[in-house]
């Protein structure tokens, strides 16, 4: 649409200064495939020839340029190109690197420190893609999932909900009273990272308190005469109702406020849920970090090593 | 005993009217000084315990018989009253003065008490604040009521009855409510009237029962049983109710003083609500006799009305002091070439330039005083094109040169001695339309801030007037008519009017006959389409362009509605004159054709492809008025917090944006976040004028700020925040190899005594390289656009 010609108002950082990176890698890429392909040295393409130290220079040197972004990223007043520029170019001098250092060392592979550093630069790269997918995929399931509303709007309701729950349940019964309170106590959103990601371990809001009462209201409007026909076992609840069958003036007004209370903790546990869901995708999408960070920081310890052991063992 | 008689009656106790009183009382001249109050200085009196008043202007001398320096309220109300005990001022407490009537000798002013004092001149002084509205009935003048709450942490288990609907009511009921038990009595059943966070609040609370709501009542009367204990009666819908109470605290607002002015026979120079009346330069309005000082008279500041009260007193015993702003004038003026005095110089200024001609001689100095003075070399640029600053020029000597349209270099128009530029950015609240330059013969202007020039406007009727031809016909020939002289527009600037609309009122609807067009002053608008039975936004328009041409050329009834997206100002220009117009020049018809054609295409682009959802959307959001916006697309947000840290670390550990709040429609976010308002919110009531606009469009907030919470009261989008920033920031190495605080984290360690002050965003105006937010943000999600760019936006980004 834009007859000027410009930069578009914002686009994605893979579509960055329109594919500026992504040109750029392919083109060290043929370049280098080129090279190789031309190249046929005596004792077969390896990291010892000129080519191999020229490719490992540029692997390596793209290595730290690399791992630079975690420091620019937070150099918030650095003027040297904007974070989505490292962010792009991050990405695609990242996969480029896979075809390069292939190139650099020939293709020779064995149980040592520089095939090591090898794997460990694969296993980023891949974690990587990982992390790129998932921020292409989750991002929009966030928002999504949020509807226009948001997380803290979201523990607030819930809490108010809480609130309403248990005066509902004072004026019920204290038994029931003091198992909302135990509803309301046990409720978990987030925690450690397992929790995050799968959601808590615990069924919440449950342990059959949603089908006592729902039992309940079916005793309370169909009269006290089908209360015996509970199947045996559960013992606890038809003590429970039992007790109260005995005030069947009201029954309907009861069995209102229960359904009531059934109501608001549907809804209270839909939105718990809905939050552990949000958290879960959160945590989604940081999860590939966790790898990508440590694995990258192994490399680099790799590369040294590779790289000492090349110029003063080899 | 007869009717007291004096030489002076002076009405009011505060600064000016309390000056004025001491010095009559030193010159031993018959005075009294009649104050409402039962004690001097009441807006004074009301200041919070503590609170520091401020001196301004610094540069201002004092000249007052009273003391005044900045200090602390206690001190300064201190000073006052020995001061007036050692003079030997003449106060009569408890006096509302509810008349004031010209007699033969003088005048006769009636007071609420029943009292008349006779005197042969008055000084009025009474402020802006009005009086408290009281309850207007039985008992309310009673201990039980009152009409202020100073500190509700006060009042402890009490029954209290909190009577009003608006803010300062809901505020009042909502902190008492914590420690008692709090009735508030509506005369309606809704809180419309009070800010959406208040009402929400008050609401909340009644539904849980922390405050009981008495709807649709108003109170009866007041009666008081023992001390401390009342019965209030209320009529409501069902008949009256009594109910009992420790105390009332009725919140009602006040009464302007301007009806009480102009009963005294006192003109007002326009309607406007900001106008003050007009006083000769010896502060004598247009009854003879009775002067107007201070605050009602258009000076705020406790100086300046102190420095009149003193002066009123000299002129009325026929002496002419010199003003004591004349060695301030007399530093400006000396760039003027020529210059000889003060007095000299401002008979120039009136002499030559007839805008300011109609201004009395106060308010000239009052002028001057904010202005600058400027000695421009020849050819040397003033502004350009697409600034963003707003001030005022007129020229005094020598002239500039106007560039309007970049692209023709030759087309310039040449302003002269005695006439103004910057008038269209001063009223649309926009960039600059056109880039200045001096003259051949460089050029002498002087340059009037936004706010003095808004004030002038307010006050003096024919400034308005000018400004407003002027505008009219300057945004005819930019906007519409380029070429065309002021003769050639005649006829269609004198079928010119000026129409208002608030948000979201319709400038005209779909199928409507098109009988004229409108050019848009200021604000902005929509232009929407009914769609398969749903209204769809093809369009914004912002100030400075026209809407309504489509169905003046086509013959066609309006094929769109036109809705004010903010409050919004446009000049209509009547359909008849303007076909008249376009049939005498057809290469102006050419033009419109245009134009027409263009947005023809875009309007059925925006039809086509359904991005009209989201222009209505940031329309809601009160976008319409933004300049400059921050927009997140979730679809590629990935919640990393980087724009936040980044403004965080960039700005003293505080960030002025809040990423997850805010509204989203589709996949755009619109964070907490300035938005850089044509017409700041924030700047409209900044007691040291703290807040400007950089020429970038920047609206900051500079280190005069005293921290009173103004601007972030008056901010409806809650970007303005009061925090604390610290200099110093966490170290990103340490962090990396040592862990502990992370660059951007909010620093713990910030002074904990230091005072608050507004901070917002700056769009890192000092930064090379643009705001941080957006500059850190990893995958392009976050973006600022200017309104103009919206429909861009909505047509997708993902191409």
């Amino acid at each position: 649409m834009s007859a000027s010609g410009g930069d578009p108002v914002h686009q994605s950082f893979l579509a960055h200064a329109q594919f500026r990176w992504a040109k750029l890698a392919l083109a060290l890429c043929l370049l280098s495939l080129v090279a190789y392909l031309w190249h046929q040295p005596v004792d077969g393409a390896n990291g010892g020839t000129w080519l191999g130290y020229t490719l490992g220079g540029i692997g390596a040197a793209l290595i730290l340029c690399l791992l630079w972004l975690g420091v620019r990223k937070r150099q918030y007043r650095s003027r040297l190109g904007t974070v989505k520029g490292w962010t792009s170019a991050h990405v695609y001098l990242g996969l480029s690197l896979l075809l390069i250092v292939s190139l650099h060392c020939g293709f020779q592979f064995g149980l040592n420190i520089h095939t090591l550093a090898y794997v460990l630069m694969v296993l980023v790269i891949g974690s990587g893609l990982w992390g790129l997918i998932a921020y292409d995929r989750l991002p929009g399931r966030i928002t999504r999932l949020h509807g226009g509303g948001n997380r803290e709007a979201w523990i607030e309701e819930v809490l108010d909900l809480n609130e309403q729950a248990i005066g509902l349940a004072n004026a019920l019964s204290p038994e029931v009273h003091s198992r909302i309170v135990a509803s309301a106590d046990k409720l978990q959103l987030g925690g450690g990272l397992r929790a995050q990601l799968f959601g808590p371990r615990r069924k919440q809001g449950g342990d059959g308190l949603r089908e006592s009462l729902e039992k309940r209201i079916a005793q309370l409007r169909s009269g006290p005469s089908r209360g015996a026909a509970t199947a045996p076992g559960e013992q606890n609840t038809v003590m429970f109702m039992a007790g109260q069958l005995r005030q069947t003036a009201g029954g309907e007004q009861e069995a209102a406020g229960i359904q009531k209370l059934l109501d608001l903790l549907a809804h209270r546990n839909e939105l718990v849920a809905r939050i552990n869901q949000d958290v879960a995708l959160h945590a989604r999408l940081q999860l590939w970090l966790l790898l990508h960070v440590p694995l990258s920081l192994a490399l680099l310890a790799a590369l040294v090593a590779h790289v000492f052991s090349v110029f003063f063992y080899w | 005993m007869g009717i007291p008689r004096v030489k002076i009656a002076i009405v009011g106790s505060g600064p000016a009217g309390l000056s004025a009183a001491a010095r009559a009382a030193e010159l031993g001249i018959p005075h009294l000084l009649l104050e409402a109050e039962a004690h001097l200085s009441h807006t004074i009196h009301r200041y919070q315990k503590g609170k520091q008043v401020m001196a301004e202007p610094a540069q201002l001398p004092l000249r007052s018989t009273a003391p005044f320096a900045a200090g602390k309220r206690e001190a300064i109300l201190q000073a006052w009253n020995d001061s007036a005990r050692k003079l030997g001022i003449q106060v009569r407490y408890g006096a509302a003065v509810s008349a004031i009537r010209a007699s033969s000798d003088g005048f006769a002013l009636d007071t609420t008490s029943g009292e008349t004092v006779e005197a042969e001149r008055v000084v009025l002084a009474i402020g802006l604040q009005g009086n408290l509205r009281k309850l207007g009935c039985e008992g309310e003048d009673l201990d039980l009521a009152q009409y202020q709450l100073d500190d509700p942490e006060a009042y402890r288990d009490e029954a209290i009855v909190v009577v009003g609907a608006g803010d300062a009511a809901i505020e009042n009921a909502l902190a008492l409510a914590a420690h008692n038990r709090v009735s508030i009595v509506n005369r309606r059943d809704e809180f419309d009237r009070a800010k959406k966070g208040n009402s929400e609040a008050i609401l909340k609370a009644i539904a849980e029962g922390r405050i009981q709501h008495l709807s649709n009542a108003t109170v009866a009367w007041l009666r008081q049983d023992a001390p401390g204990q009342g019965r209030l009666c209320l009529d409501t819908a069902e008949g009256k109710a009594e109910i009992a109470c420790n105390r009332v605290i009725a919140r009602l607002g006040a009464t302007p003083p301007r009806a009480f002015v102009e009963s005294c026979g006192v003109n007002f120079p326009s309607r406007d609500a900001n106008a003050v009346p007009a006083v000769s330069a010896r502060y004598e309005s247009n009854v003879p006799g009775l002067y107007i000082i201070g605050a009602l008279a258009g000076y705020p500041l406790i100086k300046q009305a102190m420095n009149q009260g003193y002066e009123v007193v000299e002129y009325i015993e026929g002496r002419s002091p010199e003003p004591a702003d004349a060695l301030l004038l007399a530093a400006k003026f000396r760039v003027m070439p020529g210059y000889q005095s003060v007095e000299a110089g401002i008979a120039r200024i009136r002499e030559r330039i007839p805008v300011l001609a109609p201004l009395t001689s106060l308010q000239l100095r009052e002028f001057l005083l904010d202005s600058e003075v400027h000695q421009v070399q020849p050819g040397a640029l003033i502004f350009r094109h697409n600034d963003y600053s707003d001030s005022f020029y007129s020229v005094l000597d020598g002239g500039v040169q106007i560039q309007v349209d970049e692209a023709e270099s030759g087309r310039q128009i040449a302003l002269g001695s005695g006439q103004f530029f910057g008038e269209m950015s001063l009223i649309s609240g926009r960039r600059r339309s056109a880039t200045v330059h001096a003259g051949p013969a460089g050029a002498v202007l002087i340059e009037t801030p936004r706010g003095s020039m808004n004030k002038l406007i307010a006050s003096v009727a024919a400034v308005r007037r000018v400004l407003d031809e002027t505008f009219l016909l300057r945004a005819i020939q930019a906007k519409l008519a380029p070429g065309l002289d002021a003769a050639a527009l005649r006829e269609l600037v004198a079928s010119a009017s000026l129409a208002r609309y608030a948000a979201g009122e319709l400038l005209f609807r779909e199928g409507d006959p098109g009988d004229c067009l409108h050019l848009i002053r200021k604000g902005s608008v929509t232009v929407a389409r009914e769609l398969a039975g749903r209204e769809v936004v093809l369009a914004y328009v912002p100030a400075g362009q026209y809407v309504g041409e489509m169905a003046l050329l086509t013959e066609q009834p309006r094929a769109a509605t036109v809705k004010a997206a903010v409050a919004t100002e446009t000049i209509r220009l009547e359909a008849s004159a303007f076909k008249a117009l376009l049939s005498r020049h057809p290469q102006l018809r050419q033009r419109i054709n245009d134009t027409f054609g263009q947005r023809l295409v875009a309007n059925s682009a925006v039809d086509s492809q359904g991005g009209g959802g989201v222009v209505q959307f940031l329309m809601n959001q009160g976008l319409g008025e933004a300049t400059d916006v921050l927009l997140i697309d979730e679809g590629l947000c990935v919640r990393c917090d980087h724009c936040e840290k980044a403004c965080a670390d960039t700005h003293g550990g505080v960030s002025r944006l809040d990423r997850e709040t805010g509204p989203t429609y589709e996949q755009l976010h619109v964070p907490t976040s300035c938005r850089h308002c044509e017409h700041p919110h924030c700047m409209k009531d900044c007691p040291p004028d703290a807040i400007h606009r950089a020429p970038g469009g920047e609206v900051y907030i500079t280190d005069a700020c005293i921290g009173c919470g103004n601007c972030e009261r008056n901010c409806p989008y809650g970007v303005i925040q009061m925090g604390v920033t610290s200099p110093a920031q966490p170290s990103l190495w340490r962090w990396l190899l040592l862990g502990g605080k992370e660059p951007g984290a909010a620093p713990g360690s910030a002074d904990k005594g230091a005072a608050k002050k507004a901070v917002k965003c700056d769009m890192c105006k000092d930064l090379s390289g643009g705001p941080a937010c957006v500059r850190a943000c990893p995958t392009g999600a976050a973006v600022r656009v200017s309104p103009d760019q919206f429909l861009q936006i909505s047509r997708g980004t993902d191409e």
